[in-house]
């Protein structure tokens, strides 16, 4: 027996289930700008976020802006 | 999703990218080879990709993935890109996986969908070739779109010179397929495609044909003027119908009509479709799956007075799946919701995260410098262009140089490790990486140096990617010599490269919250729901602000009986301190240690803080114009409001009523849109309308400003037979006392109507002025004691109008509500939120990192010339009196890192720590060959 | 953006890393021609699109109108120096930029070769105006923080006579034996540790190390006035060591 009470099979057998289920604070649904402040403010504030989005990267519709009013800066 | 707020059960299928995302450096070597071409949905399906490849260039994660189109994911076929990728991380084995995740709460921001103009086939969409829309139209300009950035057309691939914008499409439509609503960017969007496109084009003709110009946001006035400056740019407001695409020269035609010339039909060489926004596109089967309600567009269902919270507990919806949204409102709302899950999450902030542990720091000052080099092929990027053994030959020959090394990719986490790993094993106290660029990891090799345990900023990244062999690929001896050089230069700057520390700065917990107007109280309360003592502060004797003058909303919201429903909130939250009759004497510190000395009611204390939210609302224009102060009958709207509220007697019996739009703004004065008066004229017509029915009403615009949903109200108030005139600001409505038909005194109110053509006389009994929304005397008090800036309207000017709109600048300072932009209560409150979120980003840590590149004076050296301190607008500089005369002194903590003071000090005192003028000029010296 | 869509540009640049274009130094110039550089490409955010809150770039293009001043008056071309501003999107621009500046100063040659100038004159003007720099610093000092809205005021910014006049009448400082009191204050304020003082012997300005900032004329008590601020004319020479026992004033 080790650690004294339970054996080390099953501590390994529910570390496993532990690991297969994700534990999150929050999820965030959409990695647009809008997305992506949110999970960031979360993240920055003490909570663990879940981000998740469609496409195969974060940017949303703004990463296929060329440019932003009214300063017309870059939108990346 | 299962469960309920503060334990949800939510499943995810993750689909297969056939990438092995850690094994995947994104070098692209693959794509290069794939023989697949698809349209990319990215460029809008204008220009092909390939089935293997990055998304876009900027991409995050930055590797590759593969779409269905993929020879070996059909038949089986091909699969070259296995074997060309050296890291081995393709794998086609991947299949869709199932993830369960559990979480206290839902942040729904899936944003939106842009109207596709395709299916109604009114605007010769998906027939002419030249016809386009405002997202296609932004792919072509961009530098990574179809034609890098090249404007041209589809059917010749030759730059069009006439070009024309259709707004409203899919907008301000109620036709089946259309949408009712207004999309509130378009208008603005154009004019930056008009903008863009005459710096691709100076001679080209641009013309935009609009319903109204809806350019009602911070800043956007002056761009409207900008963009009407230009030459060959014209603006005609006409419905328009597409014509014909003519044979020879596939130019497209409209027609339209002016009030002069009539129905006219005009050739241009492409056409872009301003397109609206709409709902996202699997917006049913999202509410469904989420248990949400949505509104009868299609949008997120919201609470005007919970603007964040969807119809079920514990979700909550930011950015543009509230309805049409622009970016900046993406943003706060983003942060807002943040506040509102911190709200119901409070009790367990702070238990999933996890702290890294890194090995103790080893003091290697006192030491002769011992630089390691490792050289990265990045597979073949570098590899097939720089000869790298050559290169480590090189490295070692260089002084200081105690070992060198070339890796295959630096940044898998094994060469990561090895770099660690020979960092101690060789006893190395500086590491140079020559691979890419140090904007992207630096951070992770930076943290390499930390596991070393020797001092992170002991790291020099020599770029030799970027600006080597990727853009001079087919120049192998220049690439391996300049490759060379650059590492000859990182090495001698490495040499003089010293530890820095970051510190820590401890917090102070509570928030002080200037203004106590809807938006100050509801951040206030927001902060104190998450834990936190708050400090409100106001001038006046009762708390409420604009909102005390406020009865109803479109939406139809009781503002009395809510404010009083805030106002009890506020002075029953243990945690929250109220002050009115308050006055700021002076304030100072710096972010998570401010001190600020309040007057209220005779008594003088000191509040220490951690963060500052200004909420110092705004004021109602006083009128000058149209014998407002002169005769009682000429009101402004918030007065007529507070008429309507009061059932008063002879406004409700008034035959006829003119409103006149645009007082006090829109002109040189005030060259800025007050944003909330279209809609609020409207409020107060439709509830005169329903007071009594039979008055006469006349709207006098100049562009009917009623953005979002509020254009259905628009459109409610022109069916209650409310009458919209438009008059031009040259030539403006006039109001003199008359005596009308029935021998009874009335205001006479005279207007060119363009459309007629002629003057009109209107007898009113009663004329409402929608008085501009000027800056309120606390926010010029409060931008001097704080130090934030004004933006030229005297509006607070935030951090960035689109990535940090309520930050301020100076770290630790928020802004909300209407000192900010005039604006609704629901847009107000988000932003209250958002100020509170954002705040909550500080005031959750029990410390703030500083960083160690900051700059730093020598006494000796400095001669008191202030020349750093005019230079530093972080203001973070200060003279300090010596026995020596005076001195410049820093604040670490404000200073930026930016080093401008470097360059303007005479004498060399002020010195920016990691970019040392010792370091520079060391690099400088390096780059000539020896 | 120039890097990530592979775009060819000439393989004759160097790139070093600065935070804020703000931060290059004139001497950062100087200090590259004189150590042989052919050409100095200065790369900012495009104006009025700061990154930080201090609109460095301004600065920036402030240092080069006056830097190119400059090499004409020492007789190099104003060509080799450039500055530009752009996003990080302007991938395109930045290759185009890059290849055009390489072409521009092949063709005018190297350094001071071009200019038809000897490697040893040349030389000993860039060590000159390095020495000079803390005072053009000072010289200049509103010029340099001001921000030009229209490019067409680029060029008056600094006038070729300005400078002319400015690296001509420079100003020195020297120490008159005669009045000098050996008190110590000059030395102690001196940010360049240029003053040589010994206790009751007549201070001596290095003139070597001196960075003409005027901290010693401002501090000499009034009473002694021993400071003289000199412009036009030739230093005199300093007093021998073995002469420099003050005179206490009765």
């Amino acid at each position: 027996m080790a650690n004294g009470q339970f054996p080390e099979a099953l501590i390994q057998q529910l570390s496993q289930k532990f690991r297969d289920h994700h534990f999150g604070d929050v999820m965030v649904v959409g990695g647009g700008v809008s997305g992506i402040q949110a999970s960031l403010d979360l993240a920055s504030s003490g909570f663990k976020v879940y981000l998740v989005d469609k496409a195969p990267s974060i940017g949303g519709h703004m990463a296929q802006l060329d440019k932003t009013f009214p300063t017309n800066e870059c939108s990346m | 999703m299962e469960g309920e707020a503060g334990d949800f059960q939510i499943t995810l299928i993750k689909k297969p990218k056939y990438i092995d995302e850690d094994q995947c450096t994104g070098c692209t070597a693959c794509v290069e080879y794939c023989p697949v071409k698809y349209p990319d949905p990215f460029n809008q399906e204008i220009s092909q990709n390939k089935a293997i490849h990055i998304y876009f260039a900027q991409a995050i994660p930055l590797v590759t993935y593969i779409d269905d189109s993929c020879l070996y994911l059909k038949e089986k076929k091909c699969g070259i890109c296995e074997g060309i990728c050296k890291n081995h991380a393709i794998d086609f084995n991947q299949r869709a996986e199932k993830i369960e995740v559990k979480v206290g709460a839902v942040i729904l921001a899936p944003g939106l969908e842009p109207y596709d103009p395709g299916l109604r086939h009114d605007y010769g969409y998906g027939q002419f070739a030249n016809v386009v829309t405002s997202l296609d139209y932004e792919r072509l300009m961009c530098a990574t779109g179809p034609y890098q950035g090249e404007i041209l057309r589809a059917s010749d691939r030759k730059h069009p010179h006439k070009i024309a914008w259709i707004q409203c499409v899919g907008s301000r439509q109620v036709i089946p397929g259309g949408n009712s609503y207004c999309s509130g960017v378009c208008c603005t969007y154009a004019q930056k495609q008009v903008i863009l496109t005459k710096e691709h084009d100076a001679e080209a003709e641009c013309t935009i044909f609009h319903n109204d110009i809806r350019s009602y946001n911070k800043d956007f006035e002056r761009f409207y003027q900008r963009t009407e400056s230009l030459p060959g740019v014209r603006f005609i407001r006409s419905y328009v119908s597409i014509g014909r695409e003519i044979p020879a020269s596939k130019n497209v035609t409209i027609r339209y009509s002016t009030p002069d010339d009539g129905v006219k039909e005009e050739e241009f060489g492409l056409v872009v479709l301003s397109v609206g926004l709409n709902p996202p596109a699997d917006y049913t089967a999202l509410a469904d799956k989420f248990g949400i309600e949505l509104n009868a567009h299609g949008f997120c269902q919201t609470n005007p007075v919970d603007p964040m919270e969807a119809t079920r507990p514990g979700i909550f919806v930011s950015g543009a799946f509230r309805g049409p949204t622009d970016i900046p409102e993406s943003v706060f709302s983003a942060s807002a919701a943040g506040s509102e899950c911190g709200e119901l999450l409070n009790y367990r902030r702070g238990k999933l995260t996890q702290a890294r542990i890194y090995p103790p720091e080893k003091d290697v000052a006192q030491e002769e410098p011992r630089i390691g080099v490792f050289v990265c092929h990045c597979g073949a990027n570098i590899g097939r262009i720089v000869d790298v053994p050559a290169t480590v030959e090189y490295a070692l020959s260089l002084p200081h140089v105690a070992y060198a090394q070339e890796q295959l990719f630096s940044c898998a986490t094994n060469s990561a490790k090895e770099i660690s790993d020979m960092t101690r094993e060789k006893g190395l106290n500086r590491v140079v990486i020559a691979a890419c660029s140090p904007r992207t990891l630096e951070p992770l090799f930076r943290d390499t140096l930390r596991e070393a345990g020797i001092n992170q900023y002991y790291l020099d990244m020599a770029n030799i990617r970027e600006h080597n062999s990727w853009v001079h690929s087919k120049e192998r001896e220049e690439s391996t010599r300049k490759a060379q050089d650059l590492i000859r230069m990182s090495v001698a700057r490495a040499r003089h490269l010293e530890p820095l520390q970051e510190f820590d700065l401890p917090v102070n917990k509570a928030g002080l919250v200037v203004g106590g107007g809807l938006a100050g109280m509801t951040a206030a309360l927001s902060l104190a729901n998450q834990g936190h003592e708050v400090y409100l502060v106001e001038k006046e004797s009762d708390l409420g602000g604009m909102a005390r003058r406020l009865h109803s909303t479109l939406e139809g919201l009781d503002v009395q009986q809510y404010l009083i429903d805030v106002v009890g909130k506020i002075y029953r939250h243990p945690l929250v301190h109220v002050y009115t009759e308050a006055a700021i004497l002076e304030t100072g510190g710096y972010v998570g240690n401010f001190a600020t000395k309040v007057k209220s009611r005779g008594r003088v204390m000191e509040i220490k803080h951690g963060a500052t939210l200004l909420a110092t609302g705004a004021e109602e224009y006083r009128p000058t114009e149209y014998l407002y102060g002169e005769d009682e009958r000429v009101v402004t709207n918030l007065e007529l409001e507070e008429q309507i509220a009061g059932r008063d007697e002879r406004l409700v019996g008034a035959r006829s009523l003119v409103m006149i739009q645009c007082v006090g703004c829109r002109n040189a004065e005030r060259n800025y849109c007050s944003r909330v008066c279209c809609s609020h004229s409207i409020k107060n017509a439709l509830n005169l309308k329903a007071l009594n029915p039979q008055m006469d009403i006349y709207i006098l615009f100049r562009d009917m400003r009623t953005y979002g949903y509020y254009e259905d109200y628009y459109r409610e108030a022109a069916g209650k037979e409310v009458r919209f005139i438009r008059y031009e600001p040259t030539d403006p409505p006039e109001v003199e006392p008359a005596v009308g038909e029935e021998g009874l005194g009335v205001l006479r109110v005279t207007v060119t109507d363009p459309i007629l053509g002629k003057r009109l006389e209107i007898d009113a009994d009663v004329v409402a002025l929608a008085a501009a929304v000027i800056p309120s005397a606390g926010s010029q008090e409060a931008a001097r004691l704080f130090k934030v800036n004004s933006n030229p309207d005297g509006f607070f000017k935030e951090a960035h109008v689109k990535l940090r709109p309520v930050d301020f600048v100076a770290d630790g300072i928020y802004l909300c509500g209407m000192a900010h932009y005039p604006k609704f209560i629901t847009e107000t409150l988000s932003q209250a939120y958002a100020a509170a979120g954002r705040a909550l980003t500080l005031l959750s840590h029990d410390t703030v990192v500083a960083s160690g590149s900051v700059c730093e004076v020598n006494e000796r050296k400095c001669i008191g010339c202030g020349a750093c301190i005019s230079a530093c607008s972080y203001g973070a500089i200060e003279f300090r009196e010596t026995r020596q005369g005076k001195k410049a002194v820093v604040n670490p903590v404000i200073c930026k890192g930016d080093g401008l003071c470097n360059a303007k000090c005479p004498t060399g005192a002020i010195s920016l720590k990691h970019h040392t003028d010792e370091e520079i000029l060391s690099q400088i010296d390096a780059a000539v060959q020896p | 953006m120039s890097g990530v869509s592979r775009l060819q540009y000439t393989t004759e640049s160097r790139l070093i890393r600065v935070m804020c274009s703000g931060r290059v130094d004139l001497a950062f110039v100087f200090r590259a021609f004189l150590k042989g550089t052919d050409g100095v490409f200065i790369g900012g955010c495009r104006l009025n699109e700061c990154n930080y809150d201090t609109h460095g770039n301004y600065h920036a293009l402030n240092m080069v109108l006056l830097a190119k001043r400059i090499m004409e008056h020492i007789g190099l071309s104003p060509e080799r120096l450039r500055v530009e501003f752009m996003s990080s999107g302007d991938g395109i621009r930045f290759a185009e930029v890059m290849s055009e500046f390489g072409r521009k100063v092949k063709e005018l040659g190297p350094l001071g070769q071009g200019e038809g100038l000897d490697e040893g004159i040349l030389k000993s003007k860039l060590a000159e105006i390095t020495r000079l720099i803390p005072y053009i610093k000072m010289a200049k000092k509103e010029k340099l923080g001001s921000r030009l809205s229209n490019p067409e005021r680029y060029a008056d910014l600094f006038t070729r006579d300005e400078i002319d006049r400015l690296l001509r009448e420079v100003t020195s400082y020297y120490i008159d034996p005669a009045k000098c009191q050996a008190c110590m204050l000059c030395a102690r304020r001196c940010p360049a540790e240029a003053i040589i003082s010994v206790k009751n012997q007549i201070h001596v300005i290095d003139q070597e190390k001196c960075i003409k900032c005027g901290t010693c004329f401002e501090v000499c008590p009034d009473r002694f006035g021993a400071v003289k601020e000199i412009s036009g004319v030739t230093v005199p020479p300093p007093i021998p060591e073995g002469e420099r026992t003050v005179v206490r004033k009765k």
